[in-house]
């Protein structure tokens, strides 16, 4: 089942591009990735899914309802952390919770496992937190009332390392439970730590839709190689290059073929490596293999 | 529907208004008290500018009740009525109103309450029930404040038609505030909101005058609000503009709605 389905979505401010042409689908119970630089136009097609721009053209579906005549319906199932969490200073955690929980009109499931997980002072006034502080009560809002989808717009900014683990652990646990999370983020290990599929956008257009494995093995591996030889007498395929006495290329071919032909040299050092998201990503960004 | 009828965002605002209100009540509480109370000590100068026609280059200005300055009715029309109620409060509760929204916006705010089910419309009608209790407690705070002075200070008043007379703001003061909320959903700085907010009320009391004044531009006051209230007439005779009374009620609801197809289709971008 798709819970996201975008056919041809665009969104234009004025004469300014924010995205274009977006054709995707997040199904139910994956965590989507959503990658791209600042300025790509992760924030645009997020806010447009939701309602906060309207579109240019094209179509959107949450949930199978439209987003231009649902969008309320489509919100009570689906959570949002933005990617600039701003939060009412004046109230205090726990009256922004009740607020929030009072506008949700659900049980709140989940909110005592998120207290148990992110420890906030609930009765401090919001403005007295911290950054980190925040984004935990963020998450906590999102999460409460364990809707079927949370759209999270950099969702890690601000948490230690240990809290973030602990979020991750967290999203695993939803996703086992069936809900679908889309993440967008431009912190390339935690993408590929926990995405299942990812789509890369360039200047507000998709340039990449696919599985994190297949995307990976599409890549092929990367080889570094060192031989007592002059690298220069080593015939790689173009992208071959020499860098610090190492000879370095990627290839998509079988890798026996390329054992063999380093066998007629003395091998002095030899990597071979699968692409991480990141060599993906740049291999987008700057046009390198 | 259940969530419109739940009133949590109004609940909210109401919380959230809660000092400038209590502020406001205590302010305009004390200033009907003090502006009524200080009638006894100008009474018998103004009878003797009313005996020796001194009263009367000011009506061209104030209207009819300049005339009657120095009865308490007159009295209190234009030293409460006119100025404190009619510009000053609709100034405070205009610049209250039209930060509504954009300051939500400003401060970006939005972003996290917009991602909850609630339809905009809904926002935009919550955020107004929700500075109706401010209206009303000041506006009959200054009321009771003003019963209360009277019967001090030995003077009479029908308090019937001070009481119709209050029912009669509400109409101008929500009027105000829906003014208030149609520029808080336009402009996105709130400051900036709130001084043409301000502006706005100091044009109509100028058109109002102005029509006054001069007969050749009479048909500028239709422009102000202030022209619908007839405060004076209220006061003093019971007799209400039912005509004004419609008008100000058709201007609530239709800048109200006007508010609601804008914000609908704004973008909310952060």
């Amino acid at each position: 089942m798709d819970v996201i389905k975008t056919k041809n979505l665009t969104k234009y401010y004025g004469e300014i591009k924010g995205v274009e042409g977006l054709t995707f689908t997040v199904k139910k119970g994956e965590i989507f990735g959503f990658l791209g630089p600042n300025g790509a136009g992760k924030t645009t097609t997020i806010r447009t899914l939701l309602g906060y721009l309207n579109k240019t053209k094209g179509e959107a579906y949450i949930f199978g309802k439209n987003i231009e005549d649902e969008i309320v319906e489509i919100k009570r199932e689906v959570g949002y952390i933005p990617g600039e969490l701003n939060i009412y200073g004046h109230l205090t955690g726990k009256q922004f919770l009740d607020f929030f929980s009072s506008l949700r009109h659900r049980e709140m499931t989940l909110l005592d496992d998120l207290l148990k997980i992110f420890n906030i002072p609930l009765d401090r006034k919001v403005k007295g937190y911290s950054k980190g502080m925040k984004q935990m009560l963020g998450i906590i809002q999102a999460f409460m009332d364990d809707p079927e989808m949370v759209i999270m717009d950099e969702p890690t900014s601000g948490l230690d390392p240990l809290l973030q683990q602990k979020f991750y652990e967290f999203l695993q646990k939803q996703k086992k439970k069936g809900k679908t999370m889309f993440f967008s983020s431009h912190i390339l290990s935690e993408v590929d730590k926990i995405c299942d599929r990812i789509a890369i956008i360039k200047e507000g257009e998709l340039v990449a839709l696919e599985d994190v494995e297949t995307l990976k093995s599409k890549s092929g591996k990367k080889i570094r190689l060192k031989i007592k030889e002059k690298p220069e007498s080593f015939k790689g395929p173009k992208n071959m290059i020499v860098k610090e006495g190492y000879i370095e290329f990627s290839t998509t071919d079988n890798i026996d073929k390329w054992i063999k032909q380093f066998s007629k040299f003395t091998v002095l050092d030899l990597q071979i490596n699968d692409f991480s998201i990141e060599d993906i990503f740049i291999h987008y960004y700057e046009g390198e293999s | 529907m259940n969530s419109i009828l739940s009133f949590k965002i109004a609940i909210q605002t109401v919380k959230d208004n809660l000092r400038i209100s209590l502020i406001l009540i205590g302010l305009f509480g004390v200033m009907a008290i003090v502006y009524s109370g200080m009638f006894p000590a100008f009474k018998d100068m103004l009878t003797q500018m009313a005996e020796a026609g001194g009263l009367d280059p000011f009506s061209s200005f104030f209207g009819v009740a300049a005339l009657e300055m120095n009865t308490f009715v007159g009295f209190l029309y234009l030293e409460m009525y006119q100025i404190f109620i009619l510009i000053i409060l609709a100034i405070v509760v205009g610049f209250v109103a039209a930060s509504m929204i954009s300051k939500e916006i400003e401060s970006k705010t939005i972003d996290l309450f917009m991602s909850n089910p609630v339809s905009r419309k809904q926002i935009i009608f919550e955020k107004f029930i929700g500075l109706v209790p401010m209206v009303l407690i000041i506006n009959f705070v200054t009321m009771i404040a003003i019963m209360g002075t009277t019967i001090a200070i030995g003077e009479e008043l029908n308090f019937s038609y001070l009481f119709m007379t209050h029912i009669v703001l509400i109409p101008y003061l929500l009027s105000i505030v829906s003014i208030g909320i149609l520029i808080s959903v336009i402009i996105d700085e709130k400051m900036k909101g709130s001084i043409i907010m301000i502006a706005a009320i100091v044009a109509m009391y100028v058109y109002q005058t102005m029509g006054q004044m001069i007969s050749a531009i009479e048909f500028v006051k239709y422009f102000s609000l202030m022209n619908y209230t007839n405060l004076f007439d209220v006061l003093k005779f019971g007799k209400v503009d039912v005509e004004g009374f419609i008008i100000l009620c058709t201007v609530t609801i239709v800048t109200l709605i006007i508010a609601m197809i804008y914000f609908e289709h704004k973008d909310i971008k952060i």
